[in-house]
């Protein structure tokens, strides 16, 4: 958002009656000294983008054709989506704002109203840029296809930002979803019966269930629900049940793996820095986090063989897709883990 | 309770530190005896956690030593550590750990066997038994501070580092504490540096105090005269005051 508002040159002095977005303006401002390679690395993406559609030119046009062709679809799919997606950053923005540190502010009606529908709308905002940045890029392609696919691209242009346009102005006419109050991270991690007569057991083994639990705490129950949906949606009719299942059960594994990872390497530096007043040495701590999460995504390379050579990959293959799993999750985990740990507890220079 | 050292429980010499090009302590020297309850005053942002963080050390420092019952904290942080508890800020502790674990991998990193009784005992005093069970991040500001408190005290520490550590603590818990921490130090258990804004800590328990200001000493008071402060004046906040003053 700070972007944009800096894009179109607005001052800071404007924004004084708006806190939120001031806000905004001004992190942006302090986040000055990591934007450039940020914004190289954007650049670069977008080349890379553009360069992709020229070398694949016949395929964007073939795709653009059948967009054509499916227009109403893709439009109404379009309106659904960006109302949905509209409604929910709505509910979600409103009661984040509600709990925000400038919620008792006094702001003019007017002026809350615009910034409120500024920060609600960026992503469509931002899909709208990202349609015409598009359309401009398979535009540009016309000297080399000889204008083939230019009429359908514009019509595909118009059709879907208008879509998107509809569905945010729609999103305010639905009623939107149940606010969601943030429930602590701890409500979605699995725990045993209670021990409470038991005596208490010096030992590290609990820093090893850390990233499991922080993994449970991140893979909500709707956002697991979620992840699923599509993946039944693209399911082929005429899939059997196992199948099925074994499918879902491989981007569950994956998905897991996905989660577990980033959590072990948070929770190792966390940890470290945690006990760095305690007498044991980093190196123990990070043994103690990784091994358990190590284990996990053995486990998991193993599963994901097992589910793979159930939908009929050969046994060679899915041996070897488990050893892959095994090795690079943790691999990448460990080295991740590491160089995590030695960039955390920075050292006084002066 | 780790030996009795027969030197300083805490030593520090000409402490310099800072965060980056920025230097946040200069020049600082002290030492804390067995048996002293040492208390660090001063306004926000003058250093007061940052000395508490090289003592812990959680901030490296960039020049001078700190020794913990006479092991250097640079050249053999085991021995020194063993020797220290360090009372985190609540919001630092895991939040997907219950209470019963984090004390248990304290104790576990700490090499104990068990957790003493004096401490089970302190936990029953301050109401926290019932939250042994508990995910960090279900408690309470103030139950928060009493794990983080019980965690400095888990193998009975020789030196016991208090960062603010009666925030949000109820009145009846910080009493108890405050007393808890008083007898300790009376049966000739260790030394406590606290760093707080409570005078009235200075005034009821504690032996010496200083205060800091511009990441330096300004002005340090000994028994005695925290003895003559007590006794002399009717308001000794408005005495301790008095005596910043230059």
């Amino acid at each position: 958002m700070s972007a944009l508002l800096n894009w179109f040159g607005v001052k800071s002095s404007r924004l004084t009656g708006a806190p939120r977005l001031m806000t905004a303006y001004l992190i942006n401002g302090n986040r000055a000294a990591w934007q450039r390679p940020v914004a190289l690395v954007l650049g670069l993406s977008c080349l890379l983008v553009l360069v992709l559609l020229y070398l694949e030119r016949e395929w964007v046009l073939r795709i653009v054709a059948w967009l054509r062709h499916q227009i109403l679809t893709a439009s109404v799919l379009t309106i659904i989506a960006s109302a949905v997606a509209t409604a929910r950053r709505r509910v979600r923005k409103r009661a984040e704002f509600a709990r925000s540190w400038l919620a008792a502010l006094p702001v003019q009606a007017g002026i809350a109203v615009w910034e409120a529908r500024l920060l609600e709308l960026l992503p469509a905002a931002a899909a709208l840029a990202a349609l015409t940045g598009i359309f401009l890029a398979v535009a540009a392609m016309a000297p080399f296809t000889a204008g083939r696919g230019s009429g359908s691209a514009l019509t595909v242009w118009v059709s879907m930002s208008g879509g998107v346009i509809v569905g945010a102005i729609a999103s305010y006419g639905l009623r939107g979803p149940k606010p969601v109050d943030l429930p602590p991270g701890s409500r979605y991690v699995p725990h045993g019966r209670i021990r409470a007569a038991a005596a208490l057991r010096p030992s590290l083994q609990a820093l090893g269930v850390w990233p499991l639990r922080l993994m449970f705490a991140r893979a909500q129950p709707k956002i697991v629900a979620r992840a699923i949906l599509p993946i039944l949606v693209m399911m082929p009719i005429g899939t059997s049940a196992a199948a099925a299942l074994s499918i879902i059960a491989i981007y569950v594994v994956a998905g897991a793996l996905l989660l577990l990872m980033p959590a072990a390497i948070a929770v190792s530096g966390l940890s470290v820095r945690w006990m760095a007043p305690l007498p044991v040495r980093g190196f123990t701590v990070t043994r103690a986090v990784l091994i358990p999460t190590i284990v996990a995504i053995v486990g998991a390379g193993a599963a994901e063989g097992m589910f793979l050579f159930v939908i009929g990959v050969s046994l060679r293959a899915a041996a070897t897709a488990a050893l892959c799993i095994a090795g690079a999750g943790s691999l990448v985990t460990m080295t991740a883990a590491r160089l995590w740990r030695a960039r955390l507890p920075a050292g006084s220079r002066a | 309770m780790t030996e009795m050292p027969s030197g300083d429980v805490l030593a520090v010499r000409e402490l310099r530190a800072g965060y980056g090009r920025r230097v946040v302590l200069e020049n600082i020297s002290m030492t804390l005896a067995p048996g002293d309850w040492y208390v660090l005053l001063g306004p926000n942002g003058c250093g007061k956690s940052t000395l508490l963080d090289c003592v812990a050390s959680r901030l490296v420092a960039g020049g001078g030593e700190i020794t913990i019952a006479g092991f250097s904290l640079s050249q053999n942080p085991r021995e020194a550590k063993l020797r220290l508890g360090y009372a985190c800020a609540p919001d630092t502790l895991p939040a997907l750990l219950t209470a019963r674990q984090c004390l248990e991998v304290h104790a576990g990193a700490k090499g104990l066997s068990a957790i003493a009784g004096d401490l089970l005992a302190l936990a029953e005093e301050l109401r926290f038994t019932p939250y042994l069970e508990s995910f960090v991040d279900t408690l309470s500001l103030g139950t928060r501070q009493k794990l983080a408190v019980l965690l400095a005290l888990v193998g009975e520490p020789l030196l016991v580092v208090l960062d603010e550590a009666f925030n949000g603590l109820d009145p009846a818990s910080g009493l108890i504490l405050k007393r808890h921490l008083r007898a300790r130090l009376d049966r000739g258990g260790g030394a406590v540096l606290l760093a707080t804004h409570s005078l009235d800590i200075v005034e009821h328990y504690a032996d010496r105090a200083a205060v800091l200001i511009d990441g330096r000493l300004k002005r340090e008071w000994q028994q005695d005269e925290i003895r003559r402060l007590r006794a002399s004046h009717g308001d000794f906040e408005a005495a301790l005051a008095q005596s910043i003053q230059p």
